[in-house]
């Protein structure tokens, strides 16, 4: 008799904390509930073990608490003929109780399962009259009020099926415990690649120096070129947001987090850049990066603010007289902070052509330094227009209403989408002839053909 | 944009000195009271591309500033020290200050300029006249 309230862990000789063995003599009311924070306590222990830096140790619990009802779709571990005809539901062995080995088993069934498994077998040999389920802790309030409304003077009958619901309670905290840890792990797994992949990207790893080494373009070039082309999808589904957003007559505030987003879109862009000037400025300056029409534009590395504000004025009607003062001193100011640039980049062309020429050589290597340093500089000169074309377009915003600064940044977008679809154009125009009349028509009926639907091409 | 009180740093003027040590003059102290003698103040390095580049702004808005070649100054390579260590960044040149306030280095400079605050401090300054 005393046998049954003795706790199953004890009973195999798991690890058990001293505190929970001393309970043999106490209503049968607590033994369920000590048995299941015992058990929470056990596996909280067994998750920090296993999770080591990655996860604070108070997530264990909450996790837990994420599946309230369990799943069902466990491997069924083979059980031996002592299996009762009872069983509904699966009860499978989703044993994995060991505390150091859990990153290890990413499926429910284990070798250190099996063990236990026999030994549940024996119990559940016992009564066959009853169906084990997920319920089976519902069940128990029931018996237990069962029990102390019989003044404790329980039957073996009623003993077995307490026990079986032990059991089978039992059974599915550590069930869902094993799902829970497989969870876990599988979480850990890809925090891990997505840290390597971080790691790899920043290094140049395999990607980039493949691309490099088919393109013969640099490693920074490979992987700016890269994060590019993934900046330009972004593009085209913040444009889409910005289509959508005007057309549903968002309120203000809705319509300002779209214009918002896209805003800090470009600050994403101008970070990339940041990273690009470090690793190969020149292939920012001659712009390989961007399509030969957008090339055709470049300056410093990137769109001339001014010419920007020159392109949206006409069409950003009607404005207040006031945004249109903001709009012609954004422009002026924009034009001679271009200028002064301009004039810096002369000077350092100058000087490292005074430099590179310079007269008699007295010491080429001492030169050729004096010229490397001299050519960094030139680092300086994209950061500060990229820094440039940055500030233009927050400024922009700031005189613009949000309806205003959506429609204007749809406008920037659509543009550079036509620009790129030029490109593409021109890449495919046909060129057997040189018959100068033929071949401008047929690119004028083919940008005909493809103003409508100008959004699609996007990419280069 | 930074705002630098004037003579804040003048209490850290030690009042006894040995013999031996040599009457310096603390480099950023000796960069504001540059920085207060003119309505636009520009510290720069003649070989410097970027104060080039500072300076053309400045002429092209009818700006006449007062310009401080570091490399052109006994002191100047401590001054340079101290920019940097005001800046918290490298390089130390150019670095804009306007009506004895530190405005900053390039890119703050063209920020301000681009915001639309650039002007209206030059006007208050005495830099401009519209």
């Amino acid at each position: 008799m005393a046998n049954h309230n003795i706790p199953y862990a004890v009973l195999h000789g798991m690890n058990v904390p001293t505190s929970f063995i001393h309970q043999e003599g106490s209503s049968f009311d607590f033994g369920e509930l000590e048995e299941a924070i015992v058990l929470q306590g056990v596996k909280i222990r067994n998750d920090d073990e296993a999770k080591a830096p990655l996860f604070t140790t108070g997530r264990p619990a909450a996790t837990l608490e994420m599946f309230p009802s369990w799943p069902m779709r466990f491997h069924q571990t083979p059980r031996g003929s002592s299996k009762s005809g009872g069983e509904s539901t699966d009860s499978g062995s989703a044993v994995n109780t060991n505390s150091s080995k859990t990153e290890n088993q990413l499926e429910p069934e284990s070798p250190i399962s099996t063990k236990k498994t026999t030994p549940l077998d024996q119990q559940q040999g016992m009564a066959s009259d009853i169906s084990r389920t997920g319920t089976s802790i519902a069940k128990l309030p029931q018996e237990k009020r069962r029990g102390s409304t019989s003044e404790k003077q329980l039957d073996a009958k009623t003993l077995r099926r307490l026990a079986q619901n032990r059991e089978a309670a039992r059974k599915s905290r550590l069930r869902k415990k094993a799902y829970v840890q497989q969870l876990e792990s599988s979480r850990i797994k890809l925090t891990q690649l997505e840290q390597d992949l971080q790691r790899a990207r920043s290094q140049g790893f395999f990607l980039g120096g493949c691309a490099a080494a088919v393109g013969n373009i640099s490693t920074g070039a490979a992987i700016f070129d890269m994060e590019y082309s993934r900046w330009l999808e972004d593009d085209q589904r913040h444009m889409s947001e910005l289509r959508t957003g005007l057309n549903a007559h968002l309120s203000d505030s809705d319509l300002r987090i779209i214009v918002d987003s896209y805003i800090s879109h470009y600050d994403e862009l101008f970070r990339l850049k940041v990273a690009a000037v470090k690793a190969d400025v020149f292939h920012l300056l001659t712009g390989m990066w961007a399509t030969p029409a957008e090339r055709c534009f470049l300056w410093m590395g990137g769109f001339r603010p001014s010419e920007l504000i020159k392109m949206l004025i006409s069409q950003l009607d009607p404005l207040t007289e006031q945004q249109v003062m903001g709009i012609y001193s954004l422009q002026h100011s924009s034009q001679q902070a271009e200028e002064a640039l301009t004039q810096g980049l002369e000077q350092l062309h100058q000087s490292l052509i005074d430099t590179v020429a310079g007269g008699p050589v007295i010491d080429g290597m001492q030169q050729m330094a004096v010229a490397l340093g001299k050519l960094a500089n030139l680092e300086g000169f994209v950061r500060q227009a990229d820094n440039l074309r940055q500030q233009t377009l927050h400024q922009l915003s700031r005189i613009l209403t949000v309806r205003q600064a959506a429609r204007c940044f749809l406008m920037i977008g659509e543009y550079y989408g036509r620009l790129r679809a030029l490109s593409s154009l021109w890449a495919s125009r046909p060129r057997e002839s040189m018959m100068g009349d033929d071949h401008s028509c047929q690119t004028t009926t083919d940008l005909q053909m493809v103003q409508p639907s100008q959004n699609h091409f996007s990419n280069f | 944009m930074h705002c630098q009180t004037t003579g804040s740093w003048g209490s850290y003027m030690p009042t006894t000195r040995t013999a031996a040590t040599v009457v310096v003059g603390d480099p950023l102290e000796r960069i504001e009271r540059l920085a207060s003698e003119n309505a636009v103040v520009i510290f720069s390095m003649s070989s410097c591309c970027m104060c080039h580049a500072v300076k053309r702004l400045f002429c092209g808005m009818g700006v006449n500033p007062s310009v401080i070649e570091l490399d052109q100054d006994p002191r100047g390579r401590d001054m340079e020290k101290a920019l940097i260590r005001l800046l918290g960044a490298s390089p130390a040149v150019p670095v804009v200050f306007v009506g004895g306030k530190l405005v900053g280095a390039m890119d703050r400079v063209m920020a301000s300029h681009i915001n639309g605050t650039l002007v209206p401090l030059l006007k208050q300054a005495g830099a401009l006249w519209l």
